[in-house]
Order: C-alpha cells, then structure tokens, then sequence
C-alpha cells in the first residue's frame, strides 16, 4: 500500500507536503515544460505587491558556499497584473494556490488581502514580512513582534482566507515573533526566509550584490532552519512550513521530525527543475522503507533524549 | 512555446584548444535537434561539490543532428569543475534556453563581430547562415593569434574574414572594433550580429546606429534559474529591467542601456 502523503495546513487539504519557496519558481508558468505542476503539494507564488516594482539593480545573485546571495528586490508587475495574468494560469493547474504578498505599510498589506478574497482559487494568503531586500516593508516588519502583530492583526480583519506568516532569521527570537503572528491570527506559519548575508569581491573591492548585501539561501542555511523549525514547534502549537536548503527528500524529513507540517523548496528549484516532483517521489520511498502509513507520523517526532550515536 | 529538455548528456569528445580554454562536445538528440542559434544551455558543474547553480553557456555548434558543443573559458570552479569531465562522462544539461538570433527570411548579407570566446554562439550562427546562402563577413578579435578560435571554420563559412589581435601576431594590430567601419563600409551588410565583452559591444551598438544597420547582440549575465523565475539576470533596457534568460541573451542593440 502506498504511504499517505496528505497533510492540512492552515485549514487547505494537501495531497503531499511540498510546496515552492515564493520567490523561487516564479508563478508556475516557468517550470510547466520541465514539472508536472499538478503533482505539487500546493504552488506558493512569486511575491506580489499593490504597485509594480522594478527591482534591484544588477548584480542581484553571487555564489557563495553551498549557497547563494540574492537582493533581488521583489521585482513583480503588481496585483492587477498578476490577478489578471498569472491567476487564471494558477487556476488551471488544479492544486493550491498560495499567493504571498508584501507592501510598505500595513494599509498595503491590508488592500492586497482585500483584492486576493474576491478573486476566488486562492488558498491561503503568505504574508512576507521577512524580505530583506527592501527598504521599506519585509524584514522591516518582521524583526518586531509588535509590527507583525499590527500587520497580521489587520490582515486578519481584512480577509476570511487563511493567513501564513513568513518569518525571518535574522531576528534574537523567532519563537518571540511567531507568537506574535499567532497571537494576531495567523493560521500557520512559515520559516525562513533568507540569512541576511554579504560577499565581497577581492579584486574590485567592491561587494558581489549591486545593493551590497543579499539574503543567503540553499543548503548553507539548512541548520539554522531546522533549529528554528523545531524551536517554534517546540513552544508554540501552529502549523509549521519549514524551508530553507530543501533539497531533497532527506531535508525534508529533517524539517518534519523537527516539527514542520509541510516543506517549501527553493533555491534547489534553480539546481534541479523537477526537485519538487525528485522530493515527493523520495518521500514516499523514504516511508516505504521504514514501514510507515502516513507522513504526518513523522511530524515533530526527533528524539530528544539525549543520545547521540554519531558523534 | 519551445520544448526545453532536463537531461544528462554524455562527454562525445573534449578538445583543450589552449590552456584554459576548452571545446566540449555533448550527446542530446533532444537539444540538438531543438536547438537554434543563438540559445544556451545551462550546465550542471559541480555535483557534489559547494558550488551549487548551473552555468549558462552559448551553444557552439550542432553536429550531424545528434550532438552539440560548447566553448568556454575556466573562469572558476565551474567551468574548472566542468573542464575536468572525462570521455563518456554524463553531464546535467538543461535546455536549450533563451531566444534566439533573428534571420530574416530575405537577409542576403551580414556582418559578425567576435570579441575572445564570443565567437562561441557565432560559430553556430555562421554555420546557419551559410547554409541559408547568406553571404557575410566577420571580423574576430583576440588579443593573441592563438586565442582566434576558430578562425578557420569562419574562413570556410564566411566571405571574408577579418582577424584582429591586441599584440599584433595575427591581423590587424589592434581590436575588432577598429576594422568595423571600413568593413561595413566594403561589404554592406543588411545586419550585424556580435558577442563579445560588453566594452566591445557597445562600441559595435553605436557603429551599427551611426550606419542606420540592425544590430543584434548576445549577452552574459550572471543567471540561477535560466526558466525567468528567479529574476537575477536582468539587463538594463529602454523598456526596463529585462531577463537574459528569457528575453534574451540575444537582444536588439538599440534596446541595450549601456553603461557609460
């Protein structure tokens, strides 16, 4: 019998726990050639914002170890555009749609929520408020528990779809900040999004990001992840969406034994197009190895105990 | 839309043309058959190791319907990584990505311009436009005669090429932009398409402008995804931010902002 990958996050019914990173698979439309979209978990799409933006200058990505840098700077066409060219596309495709959102002021966030609840075909709305690659708006929010709460609390009131928080690192406490999207009505929350990094070049002296620094993604920060994931499910009862390195079906096992509910892959979505559909097909495997019925029997169930066979 | 393969290709021939530069011949029916010139792939360098993106590099050449190649210069760990492959080696290639450069149906002349591994995707061009009678003319620049890669195959496909070199051992002494005038001036051509470093390019833009000549130019950029969902390769354009990936990496060169 094949294991049960379904799981439910934020009230949406999964068919497996695997999820595109926002930011990191456009909105779907780049990968159909190369992935069979209707197999993924649910589709989390590039951020939008109520206006359009240009983005950063270039050089917006460098290489780094297991990683890379990106100050991309939520270059998107604006909710107009992207109800009327990228929904209808989404729709078709048949599995949720997650659409994550940012702006530069609470009002942005609200207006955004306001314009996703009529469209109908969203699934949940994900709020970044974690970017770190804009001046105003993103991470800006997201370092203080009372602005997330501000921010989500509105977003609250403003829509009757299910609400995910993505959350940074680049804080002293994500416990502190989930608490306070929970507090404020968040239906799940997700984390994280990148390590605010820098690189520099030693011939030119000048940083390898045109804007300086970058948000650091792929499997560098898969640790600092996968800490962060079990601290937050440790303290807080909330659905989890872990991200941060997934590449694979071993990483996302790591992330569900520290607490996630589901996964999100990113940066490897650049690496290996199909990684998703790699990552599902591996999961199931990975069940079938050892026996098990359903991916949710391995949420949240790292042994804490004290011993350490390896090392 | 064009069909875009995932596939692992095996190492048919490696040639090191100099030291450090390296010609790779690669077995994919798929992308071969696809492919059109202009378009790149994008290339799988460092499996297993801490360099994670692919690398984007200019097809080079089709061979016999089964095969393509690449050119490339080691410029770091992943063209290092990638010129260490063995024969029969399997490579992760994805493509072929990009658009393409346009041939109008009608073009009865044209003139290339290549700056050092820039000849790399106008190899691939020539061989299209020999085969489609159209007649043209190139002017290569390197800045040795040993780094005029393969000036005989331009030779054979060409009417008459040019060869510059910056120490003077082959050619003209000097770079290829300084020949562009009096070329263009001999040979008329009805189009211009160049790749080569961007400086070179520019140069080659305004030239084409200046004689009311369209103009088309390839471009590097540095790229994660190479589908347009990462949004890293933009270039500066009349129109805004656009994506070398996927708008290009061949673009109209009055498009182009140029830096100054």
């Amino acid at each position: 019998m094949k294991p049960d990958l379904s799981v439910e996050i934020a009230g949406i019914q999964l068919k497996n726990p695997v999820m595109t990173a926002s930011g990191t698979f456009g909105c779907g439309r780049e990968y159909a050639d190369l992935v069979d979209l209707k197999k993924l978990g649910a589709i989390v799409a590039k951020t939008v914002t109520l206006e359009p933006r240009k983005g950063n200058p270039p050089p917006r990505i460098c290489e780094t170890p297991s990683g890379m840098l990106n100050a991309i700077g939520l270059q998107n066409e604006g909710i107009d555009r992207f109800i009327e060219k990228e929904m209808p596309f989404l729709k078709k495709v048949g599995v949720p749609v997650i659409v994550n959102i940012a702006g530069d002021a609470v009002s942005d966030y609200v207006e955004l929520c306001r314009r996703l609840s009529s469209v109908g075909d969203v699934a949940a709305i994900e709020l970044n408020v974690s970017c770190p690659n804009v001046k105003a708006g993103g991470i800006a929010f997201g370092m203080h528990p009372g602005l997330v709460s501000e921010v989500v609390g509105a977003c609250r009131r403003a829509t009757g779809l299910p609400l995910i928080v993505k959350l940074t690192p680049n804080v002293g406490s994500v416990v502190g900040i989930a608490r306070a999207a929970v507090g404020a009505g968040a239906d799940a929350v997700s984390l994280i999004n990148t390590v605010i990094g820098m690189s520099i070049d030693h011939n030119t002296f000048q940083p390898r990001l045109a804007s300086g620094f970058g948000g650091l993604s792929g499997p560098a920060i898969r640790p600092i992840a996968v800490r962060m994931v079990w601290e937050v499910a440790r303290e807080l009862d909330v659905p989890i969406i872990g991200m941060g390195g997934v590449g694979d079906a071993l990483d996302a096992v790591e992330f569900i034994l520290a607490g996630a509910t589901a996964v999100a892959v990113g940066t490897a979505n650049f690496i290996n197009p199909r990684a998703t559909i790699d990552l599902i097909d591996g999961l199931e495997e990975f069940l079938i190895a050892r026996g098990m019925d359903s991916v949710r029997d391995l949420v949240g169930k790292v042994k804490m105990d004290g011993s350490s066979p390896t090392c | 839309m064009n069909a875009i393969y995932r596939l692992q290709a095996e190492v048919l021939n490696k040639e090191e043309l100099i030291p450090g530069v390296f010609r790779i011949k690669l077995f994919s029916e798929e992308i071969s058959r696809a492919a059109k010139p202009g378009q790149f792939v994008h290339v799988a360098c460092g499996k297993g190791r801490d360099f994670i993106l692919r690398r984007p590099f200019s097809i080079h050449r089709r061979l016999s319907g089964n095969a393509f190649e690449i050119l490339f210069q080691v410029v770091g760990r992943g063209t290092e990584a990638l010129s260490e492959v063995r024969l029969h080696d399997f490579v992760d290639v994805l493509g072929p990505l990009g658009n393409s450069f346009e041939i109008p149906p009608d073009l009865s002349s044209a003139l290339l311009v290549a700056g050092g591994v820039g000849i790399a995707p106008l190899i691939f061009l020539a061989d299209e436009l020999n085969s489609r009678k159209v007649r043209f003319y190139a002017i290569q620049g390197a800045t040795t005669q040993q780094r005029l890669f393969c000036y005989m195959d331009l030779k054979r496909l060409g009417r008459q090429i040019f060869a510059t070199t910056e120490d003077g051992t082959a050619g003209h002494c000097g770079r290829a932009t300084d020949l562009i005038h009096e070329v263009i001036k001999k040979s008329a051509p009805e189009r211009i398409y160049s790749c080569g470093p961007e400086g070179m390019l520019k140069v080659v833009a305004d030239v084409a402008a200046a004689f009311g000549i369209d103009c088309q130019v390839s471009v590097e950029r540095r790229m994660a995804c190479g589908l347009g969902a990462c949004l890293s390769c933009v270039c500066q354009t009349r129109d805004g931010y656009r994506l070398a990936c996927k708008d290009g990496p061949v673009f109209r060169a009055e498009e182009l902002s140029w830096k100054a």
